[in-house]
This record gives structure tokens, sequence and C-alpha cells, in this order.
């Protein structure tokens, strides 16, 4: 009896405190607006309207092919990262994952300025390349497009991608990796037949929350992206501003939740092999 | 004199078998030390190509320590160990002609049973063809044959442990190192996992060196047993020869229920006959004497007890502290007022016995020749 109330009491909270606001919010997307006031009737005119607008879809689709690109490149980044950590003493991962999670605690917005200072014409980037004489001037090049955007979101994302990767390859046990020596195996195959496929699993499903972190993001475009750096969560966001259409926003916010979803619910089946079953 | 309590490590100690072996490995004064701790003092070993060695000991007594410096995953302080002749130590791991069975059999779960046991050949290069003759070969062998596609996570305990070891049998393996492996497996399991590893062991020919903590199992399974206490070797030898033949108190003890009777000496001997004095009499005994007359210990077997007549020379009469019928056999646990510990005797049932009564008197005699004497210090020099 105590079990099931507490039970209740927790789904209650869940759906208090999460659920509720989340559904007050995206049920604006079945609604419209005229003359800048909200009109609360059920329609899926928003829908239509993006669907129809062939410069929504590109910003969407820009956005997914950025997202994926920084996944990707931050699958490599993290497992080599992830892999160095793994390989070094007991004290030294400690170390170093401290040292890899600093950055999760510090504001984001601080983060991303940080990126912006080193990107700048008279960031730490250009200073240093003027400095080994790679270049005469600064190079504006580096800020106010889509690639400051992906550089960005690289840096700021890559904890997320090398602690999951970290971790499957701290459950690899050691007798495993003993066994592999034991039977024949050379340091290369030991690492592509045993700790690649254990360990893929969980990179992968760091590289999908990474995609799905990077689609959704709208501070590092609007702070770094300038007018080239257009991505779908700026679409999003100046839809609760500038544009004054709520529900349009809304309405966008439901295809990025189910994209979101969509690669949340791959991610768990990646994450959860066949082997384990 | 002979000197029956220093460590038998020669060669005589297969002298029941009738069959001379030659060694494979040789060890020699091999020593491990952690720091300031040592795990294995200078000890020698040979194991014999063909045979079925034990290492036993409780733990902490280095027998772990011991197969991974043969395995290669433990660097000894100082010794040897030579193979067919050649000195091994510097040889990497994957590069020995041994494969581990390891405790928890540490099978690779992303690979099902074949993927499992192809390993040793898929990173040997061997052609696919030949890996799969080899697969179906074995695995016929362990009678895994019908679960090859199975992942590691879908067997049972004992089916885990048949793919761990067709994993390293396939690679055809000179010797194969077996740490505590049915230390996982419940009792009725590791009864039948016990005789199938002998089974294999005898079939392949394939020299087997097995760790265990468990002296029954070391018993029923092995050739031969080299007796491991605090990283020194008690004795090496056949299992009836540990059993009624230890060397030394710590052996004596560690082998099935052993009486205990102490402080004794040896007041007359002549070869292997020796009378001695003892807490709770003065015995006739015929066995191996050792080289020392005072601070010895005789151990008699709980089934070389029997109720006494008149006309057995070793007579103690004890008060019945509890009589168990297990069966086949009754347990009868004695005590006597010059003996600090409980003396068990094991004697056959029989359905018109009648047991003796709790409280009262008995008196119960052994054959001089089913006893031993050995000294009560543990040494393994």
């Amino acid at each position: 009896m105590r079990g099931s109330v507490a039970g209740l009491a927790l789904w209650a909270v869940a759906v208090l405190l999460i659920l509720g606001p989340l559904a007050s919010f995206l049920v604006y997307g079945f609604f419209s607006v005229e003359a800048n006031d909200i009109v609360y009737e059920l329609t899926l005119a928003n829908f239509a309207d993006i669907a129809a607008n062939s410069s929504y879809l590109t910003t969407f689709f820009r956005t997914l092919r950025l997202a994926f690109e920084v996944a990707a490149t931050n699958l490599v980044l993290g497992y080599a990262v992830a892999y160095f950590i793994w390989l070094r003493s007991r004290l030294w991962q400690s170390i170093l994952i401290v040292g890899l999670a600093i950055p999760l605690l510090m504001s984001y917005i601080i983060k991303i300025y940080a990126m912006r200072g080193i990107l700048g014409t008279n960031g730490l980037l250009n200073r240093a390349l003027i400095m080994l004489g790679v270049t005469d001037e600064p190079l504006t090049v580096l800020l106010f497009n889509l690639t400051a955007v992906r550089t960005t979101l690289v840096v700021v994302l890559l904890p997320f991608m090398v602690l999951p990767i970290f971790v499957a390859l701290e459950r690899i046990s050691d007798t495993i990796l003993s066994a592999a020596k034991d039977l024949g195996a050379r340091e290369s195959h030991i690492f592509f037949r045993v700790v690649l496929p254990l360990s893929l699993p969980g990179a992968l499903v760091g590289a999908m929350f990474t995609f799905v972190l990077a689609t959704g993001d709208f501070l590092a475009p609007e702070l770094v992206g300038g007018i080239q750096g257009f991505t779908y969560g700026r679409l999003v966001f100046s839809q609760f501003g500038l544009a004054y259409n709520w529900p349009l926003g809304a309405a966008m916010s439901i295809i990025l939740m189910i994209v979101a979803l969509v690669v949340i619910s791959v991610a768990l089946r990646v994450g959860n092999p066949r082997y384990l079953k | 004199m002979p000197s029956q309590d220093t460590v038998r490590t020669d060669s005589d100690a297969l002298s029941g078998t009738g069959q001379a072996r030659a060694p494979l490995l040789q060890i020699r004064s091999l020593e491990v030390r952690f720091g300031s701790e040592t795990a294995l003092q200078p000890i020698d070993l040979d194991v014999l190509d063909g045979e079925f060695l034990t290492i036993v000991g409780p733990s902490g007594s280095g027998k772990t320590t011991l197969l991974r410096v043969i395995a290669g995953f433990q660097v000894p302080s100082a010794g040897r160990i030579e193979f067919e002749g050649h000195d091994i130590l510097n040889t990497p791991i994957n590069a020995r002609p041994f494969n581990t069975v390891f405790q928890d059999y540490a099978l690779f779960p992303h690979m099902t049973v074949r993927g499992n046991v192809s390993f040793g050949l898929k990173v040997r290069g061997v052609k696919r063809n030949q890996i799969e003759e080899d697969v179906d070969r074995v695995l016929e062998i362990v009678g895994l044959l019908q679960l090859g596609n199975r992942y590691p996570a879908q067997l049972s305990g004992g089916q885990q442990q048949r793919t761990a070891l067709a994993r390293a049998m396939i690679c055809q393996p000179r010797l194969i190192l077996l740490d505590e492996p049915l230390a996982a497996l419940d009792a009725t399991m590791r009864q039948q996992m016990q005789s199938f590893l002998k089974s294999v062991q005898r079939k392949s020919g394939i020299t087997f060196l097995f760790v265990t903590h468990d002296q029954s199992e070391a018993i029923t399974m092995s050739d031969r047993i080299c007796v491991l206490n605090t990283g020194a070797i008690m004795q090496i030898g056949e299992p009836r020869q540990l059993y009624y033949r230890p060397a030394n108190r710590f052996v004596a003890s560690f082998f099935g229920d052993s009486n205990l009777i102490e402080p004794c000496r040896v007041t007359e001997h002549a070869g292997r006959f020796a009378r001695i004095s003892t807490p709770v009499g003065q015995f006739e005994v015929q066995c191996d004497i050792p080289d020392r007359t005072q601070g010895l210990v005789l151990t008699v077997r709980p089934e070389a007890f029997v109720a006494a007549g008149d006309d057995h020379s070793n007579i103690i009469d004890f008060e019945v502290v509890a009589v168990n019928f297990v069966g086949s056999e009754t347990v009868t646990r004695l005590r006597h007022a010059s003996l600090p510990d409980i003396i068990t005797m094991k004697s056959k049932s029989a359905s018109g016995a009648r047991p003796p009564a709790v409280g009262s008197q008995i008196r119960v005699g052994f054959d001089k020749d089913q006893c031993s004497l050995v000294p009560a210090a543990e040494h393994g020099s």
C-alpha cells in the first residue's frame, strides 16, 4: 500500500513539474495567431505552413546536417580522448576526468563567450596565427559563420561524448583483455576485435545525445553564428521573440522534439546490444 | 634414516603410476614478492607432460600468483621457468604455448560461442575453412555443437565453462592453466564438470595445471597435487600419497577430516616401525618416520578408527559426544580428556548395528599401518 502511494506521489511530481509544463507549452503548436493575438482553436495550420516554407525546411535540414557533423567529429575526437584517458593510471584517470567535467559545471553562455574570444578578430587563435606567420592580418572567417558554430559546438559538447565512452571502456573487464592476450591476440587485435566492439555502443549513444543537443541549440549559433550561422534553434527562438508567433514556434519545437525522441529511442536500442539480452 | 619430512619434489612421487613422463615445465627457485610481502617463496616444481597437476592451497597461499607467472601475467622477482628446456620468462603472453581458463570464464560478451572459440585461431590468421572445421571439432568435444550461435549471456554457468575450455583448447596449447574454474558453479554442476574436465584432459592428452582451494576437488581430479601454503610448497605427490602419507601437519590436516594427536615423541624405532608416546597412550606405528623424535603429530584418518577388541595394539578410550547417521556411513564424534580437539570416527553403517549412546565410553583402535607421523612444524624447505 505504502509503496503504491509513494509511486503515485512520484508520478504526480513528474506530471506536475515536467510533463505538465511541457504539454501546456506544446499545445500552443496547435493554436494560431491573428493580429498578434493567439487564437485558442485547435488547428494543424502551423505544420502546413512549415512544410510549405522552403526556407524553414532548408534551415531545418542544414541544422540536422550541422548536428550530424558535430556528432561525427565528436565521436572520433571523444573516442580518442576517452581511450587516451582509459590507458592512464587510476590517478591520472581521475585527474583527467575531473578536468573534463569541470566545464560541465560552468555556465553555457560563458563557455560560448570564451569560444568567441578565441575565434574573434583579436582572439587567441588569430594572434597565434599572426605570431606564427601563417597570416598577416586577422582572419575573419573564423567567426560568425556555420564553421564557427560547428567548432564551438564540438568544443562545448566534447565532455558529453568522452564521458559515456570512458564509462563503456571502464566496463570492459581486465580478465577479458587478459583472455584476449592469452589467446594470442596482439594489441591491434585486442583493440579492433574486443575493445572497439565492446565500447562502440556506448560511443554511439554518446554521439546521438550530442546530435540531439546540437540540433536544439540556439545560443551558440546566436552568439558565434552571425548571419550565415542561422539554425533551426534560432528560428524557433525568433518565433518567441521578434516574430511573436508562439504557436508557430511551439509547432517547430514539436518537430524538433520528435527528431530528438526518434534519435534517443534509436540510441537506447544501439546502447543495449543484442548480445546482452 | 629416511627423511620423510622434507618436501618431495623428486620424480619418485610418480612411482605409483609406473609411468615416467618428461617434464614439460621446469620451475626453479621461482620467487614473487610484492614490495616487502612474499607471495611466493623460492619454489621448484616440475609439470610433467600430459599430467593433470593440481595446485591446491588456502586463499593467500600463492597458487593464483604461480599460475599468473606461468601464464605470463605476472613477472617473477627471481627464478626461472623452462618450457621443454627453454627459458620462457621473456616470452610474451601471446607467444607462450599455454592457454588459460579464467575463474570468471572471461568470455567475450559480444561474440557467440563460435566467435569466442574461434578467436584464438582468427588472431593467428588461420584460414576460414580450417577455423570452421576446428571449431566444430572442439565444440563436439565439449558438447556445445548445438549452442554455437548463442551469446555468453544466454548460457548457463556450466555451458560458459565449456565454452571457455573449448576456446583454450582450440589453440592446441601444450598446457592449459585453469584458475579455480569451478568456483562459481553450484555443487551438482561442479561434480559434473569435475569428471568432464578430467575426461577431456585424458582424451586430449593436454597437460592441465589446475588451481583450486578445494581439497576434495584436488583429490578426485588430479594425477598429482602440489600443496601450497603461505607461498611455499608443502608437498607434491599423488592424491593417495598426500592422503595417506602427508609430509607435515599442514598437509595432514588439509586433506579430508584428519584426527591430529599431539605432541608425540618416538621412544624406539627401527626402519618404518616405531613406538611412540602420545597424550592418549603408547602406540606402535608402521609408517614413514620423520628424522626427529620430538615435536611430532600422529594423524589417524576417521575411517581408520574401528570399535576395538583387545587384539588391537593401539587402543584409546573415548567418550561419545555425538553420533550422526549419514546413510552409508555413521560419523561418531569422540572426546578425550587429554586432547583439545574432538576426534572423528567414520564407520560403515550396517542395518543391524546399534550406535553407541551419547555420553557412553567407547574403546577405539587403529592398526599400526593406518596412521602417519609428521613433524608439527609446517616448513616447506
